[in-house]
């Protein structure tokens, strides 16, 4: 169990020696249960730092926009980045590390450990505790969450209310890190993509069926791209308006530019969104979840990337954000891969 | 008597191997079905995934990615990451309900005229009764 009063002193340490610009982690939110990011630059204000099963967020997303707001920055100050990871957002630095978006240097990582747990269902928790209002949650001795509402403590078992993710994490524990909080805890995973079974079994047809109405939904908010620390490209392929279009552009050339994908959230549109989506990802999501969880509408998103990280690590052994230093997935291949699809 | 199903179907053919294959299918003067529409690519490692969702999208029944034969690209390694990346793709499409028949890939090297025109015949005539692509294809 990481120990809060732990991780404010390792914080306001690092802030003391002026090691780091400032520090991002989470704080009590103003409503209730969840809580928000902080940026706290002052080591006074580390007593507002939290630590609790509620802290579901993945923090590395911001390394990307500190990145993009340090290169418009005339004279930046080149300290690093204090950043506090659970282990799927030290996976997803990792391959922010192995695609050379980040130095090593420029972020300063402290770890904390999830052990046998990790972090919960939002919706799961609402339904066990059927709609009563949530004041506090936290980390009980017996890998268990204890929960305060108006009524008193009660204590639940994980099993019930953790993210799907947590239940099917395979390294619960910062993978890379400078400080590290909590212990490295192996757990017992039977099978770690047990939430691909129910789309699996179904038939071809049903599975359209499936997706064909999930798609349907998306309303195309592009909640799931902001969210995601993977998805950090300068133009994205749904906007090509942002194409440079300079005084000198003629209007031909601007008609000229594919429109690979229409702005109008329709079905056959959508389906082409995800897609593209998915295939960004292999080989890169580290299924932190947060696609899903940002999601208005409740598309299982990871389910798509989950399909793409079981097909990879079935057909090319390959694992994304274990280590910095690997090659990625698809800029890399070797003689035996198979090939039986091809005629 | 209703009219015949045709299908319409989207070759991506590396400019070095399989496009020079098709030339050579076309300048013997072998037949076979007409339903394909060939596009010619530098290498099969250029056809981003982007380009098979498009195709279906914009009204192709099948999709046809044909490259050299592996060790045979003539930008040495190409094939090698469309064999990676295409096997992803075609995961992906079948994980979400398209018929596997609709998304095929082949090696066809410039010599083999013969193997390209066998290949077509065998994607129409496995299209054929699936009948027209409607899933990805854009609601207008």
């Amino acid at each position: 169990m990481v120990n809060l009063e732990d991780l404010k002193k390792e914080t306001k340490k690092i802030l003391e020696e002026e090691r780091v610009k400032y520090i991002i982690g989470y704080k009590r939110g103003s409503n209730g249960l969840m809580p928000v990011p902080t940026f706290i630059k002052n080591p006074e204000d580390v007593e507002k730092l939290i630590w609790d099963p509620a802290c579901v967020y993945n923090l590395t997303r911001f390394l990307v926009d500190e990145k993009r707001r340090k290169a418009k920055e005339k004279k930046p100050d080149e300290r690093a980045v204090g950043l506090i990871v659970k282990g799927c957002d030290s996976r997803a630095l990792n391959v922010l590390l192995q695609e050379k978006f980040i130095n090593r240097d420029d972020v300063y990582i402290i770890g904390v450990s999830c052990e046998n747990t990790g972090v919960v269902d939002e919706k799961k928790l609402a339904k066990k505790l059927k709609g009563k209002k949530i004041l506090k949650i936290e980390y009980s001795k017996k890998d268990n969450f204890v929960t305060t509402t108006e009524d008193g403590k009660t204590e639940i078992s994980a099993q019930e209310i953790l993210a799907e993710r947590c239940l099917e994490c395979r390294a619960s524990f910062p993978v890379v890190y400078d400080v590290l909080l909590g212990e490295k805890a192996k757990r017992k995973l039977d099978n770690p993509f047990k939430s691909l079974e129910n789309v699996e079994h179904l038939s071809k047809e049903e599975r359209w069926a499936f997706w064909k109405e999930q798609f349907d939904k998306c309303i195309r908010c592009y909640a799931c791209r902001s969210v995601c620390p993977m998805c950090y490209c300068e133009e994205c392929v749904v906007d090509t308006i942002n194409y440079a279009v300079a005084a000198d552009t003629t209007a031909e050339e601007k008609a000229q530019r594919i429109k690979w994908i229409e702005k109008s959230p329709v079905a056959s549109e959508n389906i082409i969104y995800h897609l593209v989506r998915a295939i960004h990802l292999v080989g890169r999501c580290i299924d932190c979840g947060e696609c899903e969880r940002v999601c208005p509408l409740d598309i299982p998103i990871r389910l798509l990337n989950k399909k793409l990280e079981k097909e990879a690590r079935e057909l090319f052994g390959y694992e994304a954000g274990l280590d910095p230093d690997q090659v990625s997935l698809i800029s890399s291949f070797k003689d035996e891969d198979p090939d039986d699809f091809i005629i | 008597m209703a009219e015949e199903f045709e299908p319409k179907i989207v070759a991506f053919l590396c400019k070095w191997c399989s496009s020079a294959g098709s030339d050579l299918a076309g300048v013997t003067r072998m037949e076979y079905p007409y339903n394909v529409v060939p596009i010619t690519v530098m290498c099969s490692g250029s056809v981003s995934p982007l380009y098979i969702f498009s195709a279906f999208k914009t009204g192709a029944d099948g999709v046809l990615v044909s490259g050299c034969h592996p060790g045979d690209c003539h930008y040495i390694k190409g094939n090698f990451y469309t064999r990676r990346r295409i096997a992803m793709v075609k995961k992906l499409l079948e994980y979400i309900g398209l018929e596997p028949q609709r998304f095929q890939v082949s090696w066809v090297s410039a010599a083999e005229g013969t193997k390209y025109t066998q290949i077509i015949k065998d994607i129409v005539k496995e299209l054929k009764p699936l009948g027209p692509q409607t899933k990805l294809r854009r609601i207008p």
